[in-house]
């Protein structure tokens, strides 16, 4: 995301440049390298008052943490009492918690498997919307979900699946009279990627639409005259102009698939203790239990080893998919 | 495609042209085509189904939704409600959510706009480098500050507190809306700030009389968005909120679901419960649609 807002102000400048029926616009978004008008002087000023507040908040609150997450990662520690340092250690032990393991294993099934099929689903929708009729009515209803929390799709799921509950009434007429123990401990997890699909892919149909929707309309006019079949369209006109969205796409999908609790940790209402079955954990849901489940000792070494793991994990798949992604973005 | 077939869209370009739209933009009608929309309307009537089924099950009795989940409310019964509302927690919950969300989305706005303003219109190595220090957080998930964020915050006496969980949202949604708001400062046109400071306008009366109100739009949207991770967000409260009368809906809505495994279920509450969370999102939805599906594509996609 960096990249691209710089490429939004080389844009810019560049758009402006040639305009020297404009000088004074010129001088003021360049006032720093030219000495700068009066405004500029008197703007820079402002420096401490406009940017101190956000900074100050943003650094206490979220960068001192982030470090501190790495620092508590390299110590054995209960929470309270003395800290041990035991260096990589940490790292070490999850490695060989199968619990970890398995925690570990269920978030990149989410990342890749459920990310896949939402991007599929996503693109598909997209090619399907993007000349339907109605498509705006579409459009906002299958965004809708992305502004519900999570846990209320894991209560209804709940509801749902129950044994005695609608799929199962559903499954009846058709002659099943035997359904899968759906809120099973094993099929729970599986149960949580279909649902998660379902209330995701419109977040990131809605995203794709807003890329395919800037291209402009005689890119597919020339198509039609030059005889282009549908999948020469696509393969030729829509992705490569739609590329960066996808880049996009991908890098949020990454960023919010690690975080997933919530959905998780009320999925089909709780299992006695307050803990879901341990076969559907994420890596959150791991870090949060080892911490602050009140279960056993905490372990807030282990718990923030994990999450520091997750943040490496998003740290090197971002700069993997930039570089991936990375290619001259086409004007148009 | 045969050459034959090619011919087709441009034979029909007069009788579709009608329609107003360019014949090029339409796509070929063929089976998969057809099946995907009949697909689409289908997912969109089973959502809306799903929202008016969910809030008409919170009106009625466990019984009836256990023996009949298609049933439809016979009555328009509260009790759901009044039986959430009190014994759930969730009159107090839901209080501590508006307050929290209200006041923590106004505090983010308030402080993350005047630093987008300065990053987007002042261009120096420093600001290129503030702007990348913000955008970092984009990319943090929650559960890596969980554990020290609880350990600082204990410190100072700001857990289980809603002044903390309120110092923590603004200072966790920092990142986005800094990103957000600067983005959209940008877009804005300069030259009404260059007339006003060539009338000797100061440059904070600048931003206070020009730019502010020139980016009514930008802010209301970045504080919609705002209000809706706010009123959303769980796995933060639930770690920092420990006693009932601290909780906020979805905390609450969490112990009311644990609470079910010892009393029994109670569907009808938890529906009710489910309807107080989703419905403010669904009010703001069909108020500021349009508005908010843009600043989230747009703030994002560009």
């Amino acid at each position: 995301m960096s990249l691209s807002l710089k490429d939004h102000r080389v844009n810019r400048t560049a758009d402006r440049g040639p305009e020297s029926g404009k000088p004074l616009q010129h001088t003021s978004r360049r006032g720093s390298q030219r000495g700068g008008s009066s405004i500029d002087v008197q703007r820079k000023k402002l420096l401490v008052p406009f940017v101190g507040p956000a900074f100050v908040l943003y650094t206490v609150l979220f960068i001192v943490p982030a470090l501190g997450a790495v620092w508590i990662s390299l110590h054995k520690w209960a929470g309270s009492g003395p800290m041990k340092f035991v260096g990589l250690d940490n790292y070490g032990r999850i490695f060989r918690d199968q619990l970890f393991i398995s925690s570990f294993g269920n978030t990149l099934l989410l990342l890749f498997v459920v990310g896949a099929a939402i991007f599929i689903l996503a693109f598909a929708l997209t090619l399907v919307l993007r000349d339907m009729a109605g498509k705006k009515i579409a459009r906002n209803v299958i965004f809708f979900p992305h502004l519900i929390n999570a846990l209320v799709f894991g209560v209804l799921a709940g509801f749902i699946f129950n044994p005695g509950g609608m799929v199962n009434s559903l499954l009846a007429p058709l002659g099943v009279t035997d359904p899968p123990k759906w809120l099973a401990q094993d099929n729970i997890f599986p149960l949580i990627m279909v649902t998660l699909v379902c209330t995701t892919t419109g977040y990131f149909t809605t995203i794709l639409m807003a890329g395919v929707d800037r291209i402009p309309p005689y890119y597919y006019e020339d198509c039609a005259l030059a005889g282009a079949t549908a999948f020469q369209r696509l393969r030729y006109v829509i992705l490569p102009l739609t590329w960066d969205v996808f880049g996009t796409c991908a890098v949020l999908w990454t960023i919010s698939s690690v975080k997933i609790f919530e959905i998780v940790w009320v999925f089909g209402g709780s299992s006695g203790a307050g803990v879901p079955p341990t076969q559907s954990w994420t890596a959150a849901v791991y870090t949060y239990v080892n911490a602050f489940s009140g279960q056993s000792t905490p372990a807030y070494g282990a718990a923030t080893a994990s999450a520091v793991l997750s943040l490496a994990l998003i740290s090197v798949l971002v700069v993997l998919l930039r570089r991936a992604m990375r290619r001259d973005a086409v004007e148009f | 495609m045969t050459e034959v077939e090619l011919l087709v869209p441009a034979k029909s370009i007069r009788r579709r042209g009608r329609r107003g739209v360019s014949p090029a933009l339409r796509g070929e009608r063929n089976v998969v085509r057809g099946a995907g929309v009949a697909l689409l309307w289908l997912v969109v009537v089973i959502s809306i189904a799903a929202l008016v089924w969910m809030v008409a099950q919170a009106f009625r009795d466990t019984r009836s939704i256990l023996d009949d989940p298609w049933g439809v409310p016979t009555s328009l019964d509260f009790g759901n409600f009044v039986r959430a509302w009190t014994v759930g927690d969730f009159a107090v919950a839901t209080w501590n959510s508006l307050l929290t969300t209200v006041v923590s989305s106004v505090l983010t706005v308030a402080i993350a706009a005047p630093c987008s303003y300065y990053l987007s219109r002042v261009d120096n190595r420093l600001t290129r480098g503030l702007s990348l220090y913000f955008i970092l957080g984009l990319g943090i998930p929650a559960q890596v500050i969980l554990i020290p964020l609880f350990v600082m915050l204990n410190k100072v006496y700001l857990t289980d507190s809603i002044i903390g969980l309120n110092l923590v949202y603004i200072g966790v949604s920092m990142p986005f809306t800094v990103f957000l708001l600067t983005a959209f400062f940008r877009s804005l046109p300069l030259e009404m700030e260059e007339a006003a400071a060539l009338d000797g306008t100061t440059a904070f009366g600048t931003f206070w009389r020009i730019t502010l109100p020139l980016a009514k739009g930008g802010i209301l949207t970045a504080f919609i968005l705002q209000v809706i991770s706010h009123w959303n967000e769980t796995l933060l409260a639930l770690t920092l909120l420990q006693s009932t009368e601290k909780y906020t809906l979805p905390v609450a809505l969490i112990s009311f679901v644990q609470q079910q495994t010892y009393s029994g279920a109670d569907w009808g509450g938890l529906f009710a419960g489910l309807v107080i969370v989703v419905l403010p999102m669904l009010i703001i939805y069909v108020w500021l649609g349009r508005r908010l599906t843009e600043g989230l594509t747009l703030g994002m996609g560009k």
